[in-house]
């Protein structure tokens, strides 16, 4: 038990070195995880993705499928049909289609209620339809679905997928192996379909009660145990991408990634992930450039927290899914055609079918550097663990100066005379109490921000009032918010400014609020975790007060801009230049202008339709721990010992 | 003060009315970490219903309060459903205030046996003395830690019946330090049938009352008063409990459930992991070993240890017992969390409050988390959440650890001197 010795004789060697080091330390953990991140790209740091689970048998059997000429015929129909209706979907050529190949076919309607602005209702409708396993009784099932995207849709279409969902399932009816329902999901409205059909599904409500109106369903089928997600842009498909990342930063399990990349490559389909090639150098260097930039846009897309495809709705359900997007071919070279494609449908849905139970071997927290890599948890927890240790480090070391500085005033209490002695009891009583303003300030600047989370609805209202739009009330109203909440530290810091032990306490406070808040989110979405991690691990350090003015006001400053609401505005207009390089900077800052506003908006109505959590992250975690840190800024204990020498 | 303590109580009346009140209440009350098969009010309503449609409830697997329990919540259920979240209120601010009167007591008990002790000190040691002015707050912290403790509050307002357990082991802590031999013993008999492990503190109890006794010779015959009164008690309660149920057959579903652990539910404590691993035929063997070191295994190095200071024995012993029990709670946990200030005094040699605190702090956010991630996610398993949950454990044996030994240090210095040298080195405590 070496940690439990006696402090009465001093601290350790160790504990002094670390009080003496500490900033040298924080500063070493931190480039070290940082770096060591990066290294992980490179495929010296990380493993060749394999198959767990046996029982998918991928790509055992010879691919039987052969109506792609009848997919054709569906497409062409699609079209002509689709032309009648711009802004609709061709419900009825879709229903008849699925009931003269005799599946269960269904519609389910769905409401949903704009939670801001008018309150407007928008309805919605998918299609459905079941193909009931003849080897079981309707325990299991796997879904496959398709956006309808109508002509005027500003996505690319995809009417090739639901022509190969319809030859696939022809194919399908005719097979006698199928021991799990296969379920063909048409979808409308994008995302909100997917979501819908997923609640009145599971007959439950994710998001907030009475913005989406699920509606009722009239058929079903086993519980699901996995689902591929088709946008098919084109008949001739030059190579398909598969899209992983899902609501919250969820992924699928790496098993179901592996199958589909292994039955493209079975059926000589170009794939690829984040639509970048596994590139071929001889240069580590560009090797490990090429790896890391794929990396990152991995991380990019799981740290939004927004799924990028239909699949992530399905993984909150426990549902493993993913999106195959095929683009269209363009120049040289043999493109795939529905035969190809449906044949990777078949090995698919073949492989699934044999699973024996849910997906629970394999990963499901990793990074992918490349379309056939894979990080995985135990590899790239440690340099998160190495660049939050800092802020953990930072604490202890403020924590053991305040003892040390409390054993020091002892001693020389006892020389004083008796007088002093009872102004010290006196000013020990106080120190006592300090306490209490801490804990009192914690829970205000918490409250404030649940204040804030529950406020948009609040905020919508009173800006339709005075006829502003819902973006720009719900900016007003957060900017007002944000003013009212950086005067906090005046009346904070009377309080807790009065003792040194007291202000180390709140630092310290602050230091290991940020710390778990980071573990936390890296469990759920690490992505996320880490990008935060990287940008407020060293300026939450960087915010202790000093006695430079200069450096005061340059810390203030870049607290500023780490608030929330202006990270946003950040990361929002640096995304816009990055989508679009070409424009001119005056098209740019209005094209960002316009992001921006919505921005907000999207993170509110995510957070109450889908549950997404990075708005209720952003204010009611991170935003807390922003004003902690904002009054630790104001906290300076130099003014005070000034005022006490001008007193002598 | 006075005046300051009334505000706490208001204020912490009004949070748990006011969350016991909120849409927070059914989330609160349905987490593993608070209410255990053994204390979630749900299952008492159930049984209460079956007991009012004239079905003995201890048939089934689904009850495990005792028939007094039993008895109490159904009239409560019946007659005055309105009132049963305010009961729980009521209950938890009058354990807070039987914990502040301990505390005051222990306190001037402190101060009067330093006072008795002072010769025998070391002369540099008076700057570890305890002065008048030190006994004023400890009390008041000990009704906070009561009062704003989290665990507490959910533990409340999810209205388990932890509250009551609870209320039971602060009177016993208060008799005891009274020295109140009958009044005691009834009271932790009490919490003996309910809990079954509170019956540990009758060590402590037996010797507090014996040191009451001004003459030697009878203290051997003071303990041995005190088992005899504890044991009718107890007997006492378990034919009023026989009579109300009908049938012995309560005993297998309160005593049994404990101390055969059947349910596996997980929950903060060590044994569910331990049990959904184990093959069945070693099972036996693994619950003794788990059970004595839940209860005796501490009991006799710490009473050999401390038996000089019976009240930080009788903490001591509530801590690991809320540890390493079959259904730990985090009310159980809050409750001896709650003591701790009274050793305000030792937290100057406490070397690990550091870690414990960031520990406590983690643990209990990553809980849920993980929890999340294994239940509605599926994307973690049981071991992520048993990792947090072992972590828990470890950051709480480290504080009892650390505090007993912080208590051995003081003393230590008390009667040695502050500077220790051998051979002109400045040495340092260490334990091994």
């Amino acid at each position: 038990m070496g940690l439990l010795t006696d402090p009465g004789a001093g601290h350790g060697r160790l504990t002094q070195l670390l009080v003496t080091y500490h900033n040298k330390l924080i500063i070493l953990l931190y480039i070290g995880g940082v770096l060591w991140f990066m290294i992980l790209a490179h495929k010296h740091f990380n493993a060749g993705t394999y198959f767990s689970e046996n029982a998918l048998l991928p790509g055992l059997v010879k691919g039987e499928f052969d109506e792609d000429a009848i997919a054709k015929v569906y497409q062409s129909e699609l079209l002509d049909e689709a032309a009648k209706y711009p802004n609709g979907v061709p419900y009825s050529w879709l229903i008849a289609k699925f009931r003269q190949l005799n599946l269960d076919t269904y519609t389910h309607n769905f409401t949903l209620t704009y939670p801001l602005g008018l309150g407007n209702k928008f309805t919605g409708k998918n299609v459905y339809a079941i193909l009931r396993a003849p080897r079981s009784s309707s325990t299991e099932a796997l879904v496959l679905s398709v956006p309808y995207r109508p002509p005027s849709s500003v996505n690319p279409g995809t009417a090739p997928s639901i022509a190969i969902m319809l030859a696939v399932a022809k194919f399908f009816r005719r097979q006698k192996y199928w021991a799990k329902d296969v379920i063909f999901l048409v979808t409308e409205h994008e995302q909100l379909g997917v979501q819908a059909w997923l609640e009145a599904y599971h007959k439950v409500t994710c998001g907030r009660s009475g913005v989406l109106d699920h509606g009722d369903m009239m058929g079903r089928g086993g519980a699901i145990q996995a689902a591929i997600n088709l946008e098919l842009h084109a008949e001739k498909i030059g190579h398909i991408d598969v899209k992983i990342e899902g609501l919250n930063g969820q992924l699928p399990n790496l098993d179901l990634v592996n199958l589909v990349h292994r039955m493209c490559s079975k059926e000589g389909v170009k794939h690829t992930f984040k639509n970048r090639e596994s590139g071929n150098y001889r240069d580590w260097y560009r090797e490990w450039l090429h790896s890391f930039k794929t990396l990152m846009a991995m991380v990019a897309t799981q740290a939004s927290g927004v799924p990028n495809g239909n699949h992530g709705l399905f993984h909150r359900f426990g549902i493993e899914a993913v999106t195959l997007e095929g683009f269209e071919k363009k120049g040289k070279g043999s493109p795939a055609l529905y035969f190809q494609v449906g044949r990777v449908l078949e090995g698919l849905f073949r492989s699934l079918n044999n699973l024996l139970e849910r997906f629970h071997q394999s990963y499901f927290f990793y990074l992918l550097p490349a379309a056939d890599r894979f990080i995985s948890i135990g590899m790239y927890m440690p340099p998160l663990g190495l660049i939050c240790a800092g802020l953990v480090i930072k604490a202890f070391a403020l924590w053991l100066k305040m003892q040390e500085d409390s054993t020091k005033k002892q001693p020389a209490e006892n020389e004083d005379t008796e007088e002093d002695k009872s102004k010290l009891s006196n000013q020990d009583s106080t120190n006592n109490f300090s306490l209490v303003p801490v804990g009192v300030t914690v829970l205000a600047a918490h409250s404030v921000s649940i204040v804030m989370l529950s406020s948009p609805q609040k905020l919508n209202a009173l800006g339709l009032k005075f006829g502003l739009s819902t973006p720009l009330a719900l900016y007003a109203g957060y900017f007002i918010m944000t003013l009212l909440m950086s005067i906090l530290p005046l009346f904070a810091c009377r309080h807790i400014g009065r003792t040194v032990e007291s202000r180390s306490i709140f630092n310290i406070v602050a230091l290991l609020e940020l710390a778990t808040i980071l573990l936390c989110t890296s469990m759920q979405n690490f992505s996320l975790a880490l990008l935060s991690a990287v940008v407020y691990v060293p300026s939450g350090l960087l915010m202790v007060p000093t006695q430079n003015r200069i450096l005061t006001i340059l810390q203030k400053i870049l607290w500023v801009f780490l608030h929330p609401l202006w990270l946003l505005i950040i990361v929002v207009l640096f995304h816009t230049t990055l989508t679009f390089p070409d424009e001119s900077v005056l098209v740019l800052s209005e094209m960002g202008m316009r992001a921006v506003l919505k921005a907000l908006v999207f993170a509110v109505v995510d957070s109450y339709i889908y549950a997404n959590w990075l708005f209720p992250v952003a204010t009611a975690i991170l935003l807390p721990n922003w004003i902690l840190f904002w009054i630790v800024l104001h906290n300076s204990p130099y003014q005070e010992k000034k005022e006490e020498k001008n007193e002598d | 003060m006075d005046n300051l303590m009334c505000l706490g109580y208001a204020v912490a009346g009004y949070i748990r009315y006011w969350l016991l009140n909120s849409d927070y209440k059914q989330t609160i009350g349905d987490r593993v970490e608070i209410s255990s098969p053994l204390n979630s009010w749900r299952k008492v309503t159930e049984g209460a219903y079956l007991y009012s449609e004239g079905i003995n409830p201890y048939l089934g697997e689904n009850f495990h309060e005792t028939p007094l329990g039993l008895f109490v919540f159904h009239k409560m259920i019946s007659n005055i459903p309105q009132l049963t979240g305010f009961i729980f209120i009521v209950c938890d601010l009058i354990t807070a205030h039987v914990l502040y009167h301990t505390a005051q007591l222990f306190m001037s008990e402190l101060f009067s046996r330093q006072m008795r002790e002072k010769e025998k000190y070391a002369k540099d040691a008076e700057t570890l003395l305890l002065k008048q002015s030190d006994l004023v707050l400890p009390p008041v912290y000990v009704a906070s830690a009561y009062l704003f403790n989290p665990y507490i509050i959910f533990s409340c307002i999810s209205q388990t019946t932890t509250v009551f357990a609870n209320l039971c082991l602060a009177f016993t802590f208060l008799l005891m330090i009274k020295g109140k031999r009958l009044a005691c013993c009834s009271v932790l008999a009490l919490a003996t049938l309910q809990s079954l492990y509170p019956v540990i503190l009758l060590v402590p109890a037996s010797i507090y009352i014996a040191k009451a006794e001004s003459r030697r010779s009878l203290r051997c015959s003071s303990f041995i008063l005190t088992a005899v009164t504890f044991i009718t008690a107890l007997h006492l309660l378990l034919y009023i409990s026989l009579k109300l149920a009908g049938g012995w057959e309560f005993l297998h579903a309160t005593h049994g459930f404990i101390l055969n652990v059947p349910d596996l539910q997980p929950n903060v404590g060590l044994f569910w992991y331990f049990f959904t691993e184990m093959f069945e035929n070693f099972r036996l063997l693994f619950i003794c070993a788990f059970q004595i070191n839940a209860t005796v295994l501490y009991l006799i190095p710490l009473t050999l240890r401390f038996h000089g200071e019976p009240m930080l024995l009788a903490t001591s012993l509530t801590a690991l017992t809320a540890i390493f029990k079959s259904y730990p709670t985090l009310g159980d946990v809050g409750f001896y969390l709650a003591l701790l200030p009274m050793w305000k005094h030792l937290f100057k040699y406490m070397q690990q409050g550091f870690v414990v605190g960031c520990s406590f702090l983690s643990t209990s956010v990553m809980g849920p988390v993980v929890w999340h991630l294994w239940i509605y996610s599926r994307s973690a398993n049981a071991n992520f959440y048993f990792g947090v949950t072992l972590a828990f454990a470890t950051a709480q044996i480290f504080l009892v650890t650390d505090i007993l030994f912080a208590y051995i240090k003081r003393e230590f210095s008390l009667f040695h001197g502050l500077h220790r040298e051998v051979n002109g080195k400045t040495t340092k405590l260490v334990l091994e």
